[in-house]
């Protein structure tokens, strides 16, 4: 359940073990079985860090069986196994700096850029949708400032992203559980983020189950604000597991607002399954498949 | 949108009867669904108002649902007859925009409660609706303390009685601007000060998902202060369906999980035919 401290774990325990990319070992992935056939109207992923124990390669093939198109927050050195299976990395981690410190202090922008300058032609070439980024921390700084120092980053790296068809996407994440301090936790400061950068390639990473906890009004706001969301990610409200009969999110009703708004990026469930990983995700999948 | 329709109800039905109509010969309805029980539902007159009260009565006990929302005392006798009870009365508790947090309003308030809370205790009215009031630039620090010093003075009155005064957390956002009770924070700390069993928010679940969202924990953590919920489908207000962003019955086993002994009334204006629409949220809801 604590999110942070497992995504964050689960970057250190990839990034030591992989130093550098490894490159496709030929293709011996089985041939699959026919995917589940899906409407096609919502696109959607499955963040890695949920189910560790499971191989990539186990959880790609399982993916693409269930009509999934994607998997979201894989490292870059991971990004070329999900090809192997019909599927794409939704969601990269390329070096943008992580939850608590990231884009809203100046001295973290020349690591981002560097980093990005070397991982977004790569995500390029990988068929990689979107590379994550986060505002950081508040650390007593004001959300105006926060916010100018943002723009500054952004515009920094909007251009190599504008180059190669990546979106950066800035992360909502809600401050008032998971992510104590955490800057971009409101959907209208990050819209004016996105309003001042301006960009195509530049947009918000809107986090539903993490705008429930801070918001709500969740159809009103997305599709207020869609032309600023890149990407979508799911979780069962309260507790981050199933999207089931015990939360309060109606998440059919939400993925047809979000189809009636024309979107056409990828939704990604990051829910903690408590129950048979592969079969809970099976039914969020057919839940979202409106 | 729902101000507006409230409003235009409780006028009509002022109007209309000026005392306290006698009941008429109860009338023998068919035997009524069985509900679970774990949720006490209720409904709000307003979106019904074409449907005569007897009828509305007769066609909500059928369907399991135990009282009838926001009726004016000359109505509170009507759903006894059924086997129901008014569960959320009008006793002259202000409205919307001009309620607890004037100093100004707390006589006609304390006059009306003095009057209409015994009225209820008789009708076996459990709860009697009232407002924040609008902020006009008042701080909400001061509203809370004009708020705290009227409550203070009608809660012996509901204690008396047995009969609960609440006041109703709506949205500011969209339907009503400038409502000061419209954020449980501030509502659940006006109701600390007060502490008493008989004075208790009115949580509306589909304002408080377009103020705040986080509504089973929000709901779980505060329950000691909510005497009564309110539902409507989010965005719009219309049904509990599969087009809206709230899954009513996941809130509702939360809200059962809480040992909530109140009742959870329907608000919602039907697009479709209004009792079956009625009859599909009650289903749904009965978890």
């Amino acid at each position: 359940m604590s999110h942070k401290l497992t995504r964050r774990h689960w970057i250190e325990t990839t990034a030591a073990a992989a130093g550098a990319l490894s490159l496709p070992a030929g293709l011996n992935a089985q041939a699959a079985p026919a995917p589940v056939a899906r409407k096609g109207n919502i696109k959607q992923s499955v963040a890695r860090w949920c189910y560790q124990k499971m191989a990539l390669d186990d959880l790609c093939r399982a993916g693409a069986d269930m009509g999934l198109k994607a998997i979201d927050l894989l490292n870059v050195n991971e990004w070329d196994v999900p090809r192997k299976y019909g599927l794409i990395c939704a969601m990269g981690y390329a070096g943008g700096g992580d939850i608590g410190n990231a884009m809203n202090r100046l001295e973290n922008h020349d690591k981002i850029v560097q980093a990005f300058t070397e991982n977004i032609p790569l995500a390029a070439k990988m068929g990689v949708a979107n590379v994550i980024t986060f505002s950081g921390n508040r650390k007593g700084m004001p959300d105006d400032q926060g916010a100018d120092n943002c723009i500054i980053g952004l515009n920094r790296v909007k251009k190599i992203a504008e180059d190669h068809g990546v979106t950066i996407c800035v992360e909502l994440l809600n401050s008032k559980l998971n992510h104590p301090d955490y800057m971009c936790d409101h959907t209208a400061w990050g819209v004016s983020v996105m309003r001042a950068v301006n960009s195509p390639h530049v947009k918000l990473l809107y986090d539903i189950y993490h705008m429930q906890i801070m918001e709500g009004d969740l159809m009103r706001t997305i599709q207020t604000n869609i032309e600023w969301i890149g990407h979508f990610h799911t979780g069962g409200v309260p507790g981050r597991h199933e999207l089931d009969n015990t939360q309060e999110v109606q998440w059919d009703g939400v993925m047809r607002g979000i189809v009636a708004s024309k979107y056409q990026g990828y939704v990604a469930h990051e829910f903690i399954p408590v129950r048979d990983p592969m079969t809970s995700l099976r039914q969020a999948v057919d839940l979202c498949d409106v | 949108m729902s101000s507006f329709t409230r409003r235009a109800l409780m006028e009509t039905s002022l109007a209309a009867a000026g005392a306290l109509t006698l009941s008429a010969a109860p009338v023998d309805a068919a035997q009524p669904v069985v509900r679970k029980g774990r949720i006490k539902q209720s409904v709000c007159r307003g979106p019904y108002g074409k449907i005569p009260l007897q009828d509305f009565c007769q066609a909500c006990a059928a369907m399991g649902l135990r009282g009838i929302d926001l009726l004016p005392p000359a109505d509170w006798a009507t759903p006894r007859q059924y086997g129901l009870i008014c569960t959320m009365g009008y006793a002259g508790g202000g409205t919307i925009s001009d309620g607890l947090n004037r100093t100004e309003n707390h006589a006609a308030i304390e006059t009306a409660f003095r009057e209409n809370i015994p009225l209820a205790a008789q009708h076996g009215v459990p709860n009697i609706i009232t407002f924040s009031g609008n902020r006009r630039g008042m701080p909400d620090d001061q509203g809370a303390e004009n708020c705290i010093r009227a409550l203070n003075r009608l809660k012996p009155i509901a204690e008396d009685h047995g009969v609960t005064i609440c006041m109703e957390l709506l949205n500011s956002k969209l339907m009503h601007p400038d409502y000061m009770c419209d954020h449980t924070a501030w509502g659940v700390s006006v109701m600390r000060a007060v502490n008493s069993p008989h004075v208790k928010l009115l949580y509306d679940a589909f304002h408080m998902q377009i103020m705040e969202g986080d509504l089973v924990r929000t709901v779980q953590t505060n329950i000691d202060w909510i005497g009564h919920f309110h539902t409507g489908g989010v965005p719009g207000r219309h049904e509990l369906d599969d087009k809206q962003e709230v899954q009513w019955d996941g809130l509702m086993r939360g809200i059962a999980a809480t040992g909530f002994q109140g009742y959870v009334a329907h608000e919602f204006s039907p697009t479709r035919d209004p009792l079956t629409s009625l009859r599909q949220a009650v289903d749904l809801c009965d978890v």
